[in-house]
């Protein structure tokens, strides 16, 4: 209650003393960006999946009061009660651009944890599918509904933090870790708030490092259960010429495991496995191997990712090697025009379980923004 | 005689040409990369009335180049040979934020700079 006062009063008196004055960048902007899939991974037959549509909506009210929205329709089809498409509010904030080290942001947001969830269009990125440690470890695409600041001090250094809604435990599994535990700003949870940060700096040349945090009592829906959940990770990117190599490491922890999965297994009579402890790490080296700009502008790349949604499990559970998982990413991406990309990759995904088969295949990706 | 005046126009040729010249080489060119979502550098340091010529560049998709309290507003095209100049200079001391004017992503908002104005005409 407190807390929600600040904010308030902060931006009541934004609106009192007024924001600094405006010089351009007003009205609106459509953009956004699509993705098309070719999949042909393991033993499934191969599927064609129009992945992503997403339209970004942008909305000067003054230079310095923008909104930005992203409204994505995922697997193209919605049905009602069917496993098969979303339509998700994933972006919808207003920026109250104060100066260029601090500023305030609230609305439905994007989580500043690890590479990808903040820089998912598909021309940034190698690979058809996003890196499965940013889809199993890092719940991306990452979105709440809270406030938070921004900003960037000195020559490089930047900030964000954010207070959010929480995850909900209860959806937690072992093959998805915390992914499923996102409110997505549906009616959140708020009993308690979650924190979550990043710091990145930029102020090497070719070089950017960022460390993000994610922390949060998790475990409101159910009773006698503490579970707080911590999201700790670290990433690299360095790009000179034609060469650009990545690396990022994520760990989660999730406190009071065991009571956790006691309490899901009353509830839905088997128990769901939650680890007390998910890790994954990958390495990425890309190279421009036509580096004359679009239509002559090709990229190889090659990705090692090692990902255990079961790296530790409370006392008395056993961690299933299934989900002590690795893969090999290697592929290219064509850039007929800078803002479009043809991706082909082959992967090949294995677990230390020794019973379930190494997958393997092709995929195959058409992704543009605009 | 001819000759004399010959002499006389070549000297003023030749100075001219070495005025020109050191007009030229006191105006420092400053080379910005713009990429999802930054720019590099983004803090830019020079000293009141210095002209200085901005030539920017992108490593990707095209972006914009707004400097605030001035008319500059720069569409820097996509990544390839393109480039886009503009010169600037400022008859006040102060700090001039720049920031991305083209919507080019999630993190549109972070891609933001700065302009260090300083009365020092030494800028560090």
């Amino acid at each position: 209650m407190r807390r929600s006062c600040v904010v308030a009063g902060v931006l009541q008196a934004l609106l009192l003393f007024g924001l600094p004055a405006p010089g351009g960048a007003q009205g609106s902007a459509l953009s956004g960006y699509m993705e098309i899939h070719y999949n042909n991974v393991g033993p499934q037959d191969p599927v064609l999946d129009f992945h992503r549509f997403v339209l970004v909506m942008s909305h000067g009210f003054t230079p310095r009061i923008r909104f930005v929205g992203e409204l994505e329709v995922a697997h193209a089809i919605v049905e009602g009660l069917e496993e098969k498409g979303e339509v998700e509010l994933e972006q919808a904030y207003l920026d109250f651009l104060l100066s260029r080290s601090f500023n305030l942001r609230a609305g439905m947001m994007l989580i500043p944890v690890g590479i990808i969830n903040e820089r998912h269009e598909p021309p940034v990125f190698n690979g058809v599918e996003r890196p499965f440690v940013d889809t199993v470890i890092i719940p991306t695409t990452w979105f709440e509904a809270g406030v938070g600041a921004h900003g960037e001090i000195g020559s490089g250094l930047r900030y964000r933090v954010l207070a959010t809604a929480p995850l909900d435990a209860a959806e937690f599994s072992a093959a998805e870790g915390i992914r499923e535990g996102q409110q997505h700003g549906s009616e959140a949870n708020v009993r308690n708030f979650a924190a979550s940060g990043r710091v990145e700096y930029l102020g090497i040349a070719h070089l950017t490092v960022g460390a993000s945090f994610w922390t949060g009592d998790s475990s409101f829906s159910l009773r006698g259960v503490d579970s707080v959940v911590k999201v700790g990770e670290a990433d690299a990117r360095y790009h000179r010429g034609p060469l650009e190599l990545r690396g990022q490491f994520a760990h989660v922890s999730i406190t009071d495991a065991d009571r956790l999965n006691a309490a899901l297994q009353r509830q839905i009579g088997i128990s769901p496995n939650v680890a007390s402890a998910m890790r994954g790490f990958y390495g990425e080296a890309a190279y421009r191997i036509w580096n004359a700009g679009a239509p002559r502008d090709l990229v190889a790349f090659a990705r090692y990712e090692n990902f255990d949604t079961q790296y530790r499990m409370p006392d008395g559970y056993v961690p299933l090697k299934l989900y002590d998982r690795d893969a090999w990413i290697v592929g290219t991406t064509y850039y007929p025009e800078p803002d479009i990309a043809v991706k082909v990759d082959y992967v090949r995904l294995a677990n230390q379980s020794g019973i379930t088969k190494t997958s393997h295949g092709l995929n195959v990706g058409l992704g543009w923004w605009f | 005689m001819k000759n004399s005046w010959r002499l006389l126009l070549g000297c003023v040729a030749v100075l001219l040409t070495m005025l020109h010249g050191s007009a030229v080489q006191e105006r420092r060119v400053v080379r910005i990369s713009a990429e999802r979502f930054s720019f590099t550098p983004s803090r830019i340091e020079l000293a009141v009335g210095e002209q200085v010529d901005l030539v920017v560049t992108s490593d990707d998709t095209a972006h914009g180049m707004r400097i605030e309290g001035t008319d500059v507003d720069l569409t820097i095209p996509k990544r390839g040979p393109g480039e886009i100049r503009a010169t600037v200079s400022f008859d006040k001391a102060g700090r001039y934020e720049f920031a991305c004017s083209r919507m080019c992503g999630a993190g549109h908002n972070y891609m933001r700079g700065e302009i260090i104005v300083r009365e020092s005409a030494d800028p560090r």
